[in-house]
């Protein structure tokens, strides 16, 4: 049975406890929300996984070198790496391989996976961490995992909202951008690396499962509303930011885990969404 | 058939002077060699491409005819040779196919055709300038795209989203427009309409236009110039429809048919082979 949803005095009163892990899904859920549009209007939802999934294999490989080789790397510093590591990877063009893009997505997303596990099992103190990490269960946020989400989301923001037409234009009319002189490689690469530094950064501190949902779901629940693409934007970082904070609250009120539930209300607002849209269709065949 | 829209204005304007005369060379192919892993796909390309003039690229699928064009957009590099455009300032667009724009892209028409506006790195600049907003309306009014351009990319029909396509390319100021089988997924009346648009855009607004078209005998009704690409006889031919379509490398390809039909007048050609 669920439990009872009567702690909001407990809540309040606890609240510097809940300030750090609610500010650092407002921050990630919105930011990835925001990604999200490219990620799955370029059809990259796979790339997302892959990236996520490499960052927690980030975090492991940082313990198991504190543990076992005895240099401390900060988790955090892993999971960047091996994000952008994989966005690197999976921007090379895959034919030079002689593979498919499927191919490699797949590659870099079962060898990342199992990796993890592998590297978890020699690290088993930190163990609860590995957990973490792959599906989240991100009740406590540090204050250091905070700065460098809150840090990286507001400069990935802002040089997004600044050459949000270069890259929009780059991105999906590749070659007319091209033709049109704008740096096209440039503007894919700062996509790529937002997306690989976000994801990083937000898989070490939220885990690897609700990240891959803010940077999917958001704009997925987006798009069904068919609005026009600078409001497809807000749409998907809002529905990020209410998925990032509201799985937070809904975790703590019905004693459930962190990174579910807030996978779980992304999936939920899409359904929200797709209920809308029919609603506006009804609406308009009747008008 | 269908006539053109009179209150249409590009089409308005569609009017191709008998005594037409190309301007300016706006590019130009030097001992071009076209290929992959420098492994040559055609014999060096020698030609211009001058102010003015509407060039139909035709050939078989696999001739060599989407390498070159890459090529000429600067997608793909030349095994040998050199492309040279004849001003520095001389600006280029290209325009997608009506299908290369995701039917998931929540875009409207204004919006698309806005994009022709970009230059470089004039997207440092964050918001649209009003001589940019002002130009991307009368690109829209003169390729009739005025009265759909509040409405989603994806919900016009092929012939609107061509017209949405145009409106960005006039937007752009270009002087030198490549187009990849703008035709493509049309019926035959907006496939005409659009050729005649094209061919308004080159001898109305000295624009060089280059289409890459499947359909002969519309390329050979508007074009004033079409080069065949062969790459099964390595063959570059390039003139006017009565001199492509009667050379051998093409009648090869494509029979006798379209030599018998093709306007006759003096030949007029260039080959590289």
């Amino acid at each position: 049975m669920l439990a009872e949803p009567s702690k909001w005095q407990e809540f309040l009163a606890g609240f510097e406890l809940f300030r750090d892990p609610l500010l650092c899904a407002l921050i990630a859920g919105g930011v990835l929300g925001f990604l999200s549009v490219y990620v799955v209007l370029r059809r990259m939802v796979f790339v997302s996984a892959a990236v996520a999934q490499s960052a927690g294999l980030g975090v492991a490989l940082a313990f198991f070198a504190g543990i076992h080789l005895g240099f401390h790397v900060e988790p955090v510093l892993g999971a960047t790496a091996m994000a952008l590591a994989a966005t690197l990877l999976l921007m090379t063009e895959p034919t030079k391989l002689k593979l498919t893009r499927e191919s490699l997505l797949g590659l870099a997303y079962a060898l990342a996976g199992g990796a993890a596990i592998l590297v978890g099992d020699r690290i088993a103190q930190e163990a609860h961490d590995i957990q973490g990490i792959l599906f989240g269960t991100a009740v406590l946020v540090t204050p250091e995992q905070l700065h460098t989400v809150a840090i990286a989301g507001g400069l990935v923001m802002v040089i997004h909202l600044w050459w949000y037409r270069g890259i929009t234009f780059a991105s999906f009319d590749r070659i007319g951008a091209h033709v049109q002189g704008l740096p096209v490689r440039l503007l894919d690469g700062v996509l790529m690396v937002s997306i690989g530094v976000m994801v990083g950064v937000c898989a070490r501190a939220l885990g690897a499962l609700p990240v891959f949902a803010f940077s999917t779901l958001s704009a997925i629940a987006a798009l069904m509303l068919e609005l026009r693409l600078p409001a497809t934007f807000f749409v998907a970082t809002l529905a990020g930011a209410i998925s990032g904070v509201g799985g937070y609250l809904f975790a703590y009120f019905y004693d459930f885990p962190v990174g579910g539930s807030q996978t779980v209300l992304a999936g939920v607002l899409v359904a929200v969404a797709m209920a809308v849209r029919s609603l506006m269709r009804l609406v308009q065949r009747v008008a | 058939m269908k006539t053109a829209d009179p209150t249409d204005p590009l089409m308005a304007e569609h009017s191709v002077p008998a005594t037409f005369t190309p301007g300016d060379p706006l590019l130009t192919c030097e001992k071009l060699v076209i290929g992959y892993n420098d492994k040559p796909m055609l014999p060096p390309i020698d030609m211009v491409i001058r102010r003015g003039q509407f060039v139909a690229v035709v050939g078989r699928n696999g001739s060599g005819k989407s390498t070159w064009f890459k090529t000429l957009l600067g997608m793909q590099p030349p095994v040998s040779g050199e492309i040279r455009s004849n001003s520095p300032e001389m600006r280029s667009a290209y325009v997608p196919q009506t299908s290369a724009i995701d039917s998931l892209m929540p875009l409207r028409a204004r919006e698309l055709a806005g994009w022709g506006r970009l230059r470089g790195w004039s997207f440092l600049w964050p918001f649209p300038r009003k001589a940019d907003r002002d130009a991307v309306e009368r690109a829209l009014e003169t390729a009739g795209a005025k009265a759909i351009a509040s409405r989603p990319y994806r919900e016009l029909s092929e012939g609107q989203k061509q017209r949405t396509l145009l409106a960005r390319l006039i937007a752009t100021e270009a002087d030198l427009v490549l187009l990849d089988e703008p035709t493509a997924a049309m019926d035959a009346v907006a496939e005409r309409e659009t050729m005649q648009r094209l061919c308004s855009l080159a001898h109305n607004r000295g624009m060089g236009v280059v289409v890459v078209v499947h359909d002969l005998e519309v390329a050979a009704e508007h074009a004033d110039i079409l080069f065949f690409v062969d790459r099964e006889t390595s063959a570059f031919v390039m003139g006017d429809a009565q001199h492509v379509f009667c050379h051998p490398a093409f009648r090869r390809q494509y029979g006798d048919e379209y030599c018998h039909r093709a306007p006759k007048g003096p030949h007029r050609g260039n080959d590289a082979r």
